[in-house]
């Protein structure tokens, strides 16, 4: 089903929604904009080219969350329950939408069956809107998703300058809509055209095709000391990524909480042994495991790639590493050097 | 290429293949728009890869512990990096005879978030002249007064020039004027306690703890970071207040006498949290109680890293008074 709405109607429809759900929506927060709760249409930050800062993986696995409590010296722990509201996460970006999904193969799928993950997303729609001009460091059409791949999303917004051509893609979500007039065909070829005019502004950055066969080629190769040469070991490119989940559970013990938090295999302590031996000594094979994980082991483990191409470690890495040209010299290398010996 | 890359590169040539450098640590050709990466050269011909502009934001003295002592290292230095440097060497990090510094007077570092803000993200090329940021943009091309780009730190920069570098490309610059640094402290101090702690708590709750502050500056090189260490656990390690606001006392704290102003942290920090309010109100403490600023020579301790039998201790029971 295809609905029309015109822009000026979206504050009615967001208050709307507010009645009965937490409207999350990305809203100017400094410089940058955020998931923050809806106050007023002319507060949202829609037109930006990409994403929030800060990725909405949080609204789902915070990075500091409290996830049991205990009394030291009696021996009594205390669970703590996810009561989660029910909310509409609008505006969503599709490379934010899929990171959710391959999520789920980690904390919902088989024996992983994350409580505090299961309560907020069995409670969360998420509404996405589509990229008209996707970012410079946006590379979604190289990583299985695109500018309106619709993975993860509840319904889909195209912005056709006006109004918003709105793709009810999930049953539940129906009734977010109801009362919407339903999009025209010209309406809805247009829609197509702007799609269609986005993925082609993005040309692929890298060949995935047989790109996981390559990395594994190189495991052990010197590239990823020329790749890693300038790292600096810092959390950015993981803690900004949507699909990085790696955690950390730490007794606050002066509180009697157990916590977890966020963790990431770039800093030196993620791997440090308790005997003091580091499997991953040094940025090289710390950067080779956050490319390899998203590029080779997330289709071991989950059939799938494990990135979605938002663009935030390029965007934001201190040094100006481009997890882009790093895959394009590590396959270079793999298909010059290798091949040469 | 603009005249000054031409002379780094002739000159990291020279080093390079007379055999006095084992490396020249300076910045290559980037791979996203508007970000040159530091970069460390080892032969002649990856030269040409080398860039120097505006735009290159990082603090490379932040590479000087990268290397063991014995490694000959040219580097590109600014007034900032030389101060970093000499830091460095005070407290022992490299030996100054293993160096080779090409100083480059400084005109201040672009803050590429200034420029996205004004031309948007799609940029295809750039040109970083004297006064103006020329940037071409898919739909439009940009004549951008540079003044209005500089990352904070540098519009209060007081050296821009290299003070003791082996050569220096280029003309010496005027030194800054050091009330712009002593006045932005002196509005900080003469906020209420309250006010303080709000400023404080509303840019410190912003952290991530990706501790890219730290990785940024030269002057955190610690084996283990005290956020790092789990016996005895010093603070939260997650995003609570009372573990973002522990990081950013104790970090800051640290850097007393030690910190060269150069904003390296600030311009790494994703979320764009203030942290050299602090550092600077350090400095200026130094500087009014022990007329010290960090890396002004390679010889100097920095007061709290040095001692002399005659110290006044009147902080002790039975200790001196003057």
């Amino acid at each position: 089903m295809k609905y029309i709405l015109p822009k000026h109607e979206l504050n009615a429809l967001l208050e709307r929604w507010s009645a009965e759900y937490a409207v999350l929506a990305p809203q100017k927060a400094g410089a940058y904009s955020e998931f923050l709760p809806f106050t007023a249409q002319s507060e949202l930050c829609l037109e930006e080219p990409h994403n929030t800062r800060y990725p909405p993986k949080a609204l789902f696995f915070p990075q500091s969350e409290a996830i049991l409590k205990y009394k030291r010296n009696l021996g009594q722990l205390e669970s703590i329950e996810a009561v989660p509201q029910k909310r509409v996460i609008f505006g969503i970006r599709p490379c934010d939408a899929k990171a959710v999904t391959l999520l789920d193969t980690v904390f919902a799928e088989g024996d992983n069956q994350d409580p505090f993950w299961l309560a907020r997303r069995a409670e969360t729609l998420l509404i996405g809107l589509g990229c008209n001009e996707p970012g410079a460091t946006c590379f979604c059409t190289s990583t299985e998703s695109g500018p309106f791949h619709t993975d993860g999303l509840d319904a889909l917004l195209t912005d056709l300058g006006g109004e918003y051509l709105i793709e009810l893609l999930s049953e539940r979500a129906a009734g977010l809509f109801s009362g919407l007039e339903s999009a025209s065909s010209a309406q809805q070829e247009n829609a197509q055209a702007v799609q269609t005019a986005a993925e082609q502004a993005l040309p692929k950055a890298f060949e995935l095709d047989g790109l996981k066969d390559k990395l594994d080629r190189v495991f052990d190769q010197d590239v990823w000391a020329q790749l890693s040469e300038s790292c600096l070991g810092c959390g950015i490119c993981t803690f900004l990524c949507p699909t990085c989940f790696c955690f950390d559970l730490v007794d606050e013990a002066q509180r009697d909480t157990r916590v977890r938090n966020w963790d990431t295999c770039m800093f030196r302590v993620y791997s440090l042994e308790a005997s003091a031996h580091n499997p991953r000594p040094t940025r090289k094979e710390r950067t080779r495991q956050r490319l390899m994980h998203k590029y080779s082991y997330w289709w071991e483990h989950a059939g799938k790639l494990g990135c979605t191409g938002c663009g935030r470690c390029v965007r934001y890495c201190p040094v100006g590493l481009d997890i882009r040209a790093m895959l394009r010299k590590a396959s270079a290398y793999e298909s010059e050097a290798l091949h040469a010996n | 290429m603009t005249e000054m890359e031409a002379k780094i590169r002739t000159e990291a040539a020279r080093l390079l293949s007379e055999g006095l450098v084992d490396v020249v640590v300076a910045f290559r050709k980037e791979d996203a728009p508007l970000r040159p990466q530091p970069a460390f050269f080892t032969n002649v011909e990856d030269l040409e890869n080398l860039v120097y502009n505006g735009l290159c934001a990082n603090n490379l003295a932040n590479y000087l512990t990268r290397f063991p002592q014995e490694t000959r290292i040219g580097m590109l230095v600014r007034g900032c990096e030389n101060r970093s440097v000499n830091a460095l060497v005070v407290e022992k990090q490299h030996s100054r005879q293993n160096l080779y510094l090409i100083g480059i007077p400084c005109t201040g570092i672009i803050d590429w978030r200034k420029v996205v803000a004004l031309t948007g993200e799609d940029i295809l090329t750039y040109e970083d002249s004297a006064h103006t940021l020329t940037v071409r943009a898919r739909h439009q091309t940009f004549a951008l007064p540079r003044q209005e780009l500089l990352h904070s730190s540098c519009l209060r920069c007081v050296h821009p020039n290299p003070l003791s570098a082996d050569i220096v490309l280029g003309e010496m610059l005027p030194e800054g004027d050091p009330a712009l640094i002593r006045e932005r402290v002196e509005s900080f101090e003469a906020l209420t306690r309250s006010e303080r702690t709000a400023y404080f708590k509303q840019e410190a709750e912003r952290c991530i703890r990706c501790y890219a502050c730290r990785e940024a500056c030269p002057m955190c090189y610690c084996e283990e970071c005290f956020v790092d260490h789990n016996a005895p656990r010093w603070t939260e390690s997650g995003t609570t207040p009372a573990g973002t606001h522990a990081w950013h006392i104790i970090r800051a704290f640290h850097q007393t006498g030690r910190c060269t102003s150069c904003g390296a942290c600030e311009r790494a920090c994703p979320m764009d949290i203030q942290m050299t309010y602090l550092t600077d109100k350090l400095g200026k403490d130094m500087w009014d109680s022990y007329q010290f600023a960090a890396g002004m020579d390679d010889q100097t301790q920095p007061p709290f890293a040095s001692f002399t039998l005659d110290d006044k201790k009147h902080f002790q029971v039975g200790g001196k008074q003057s």
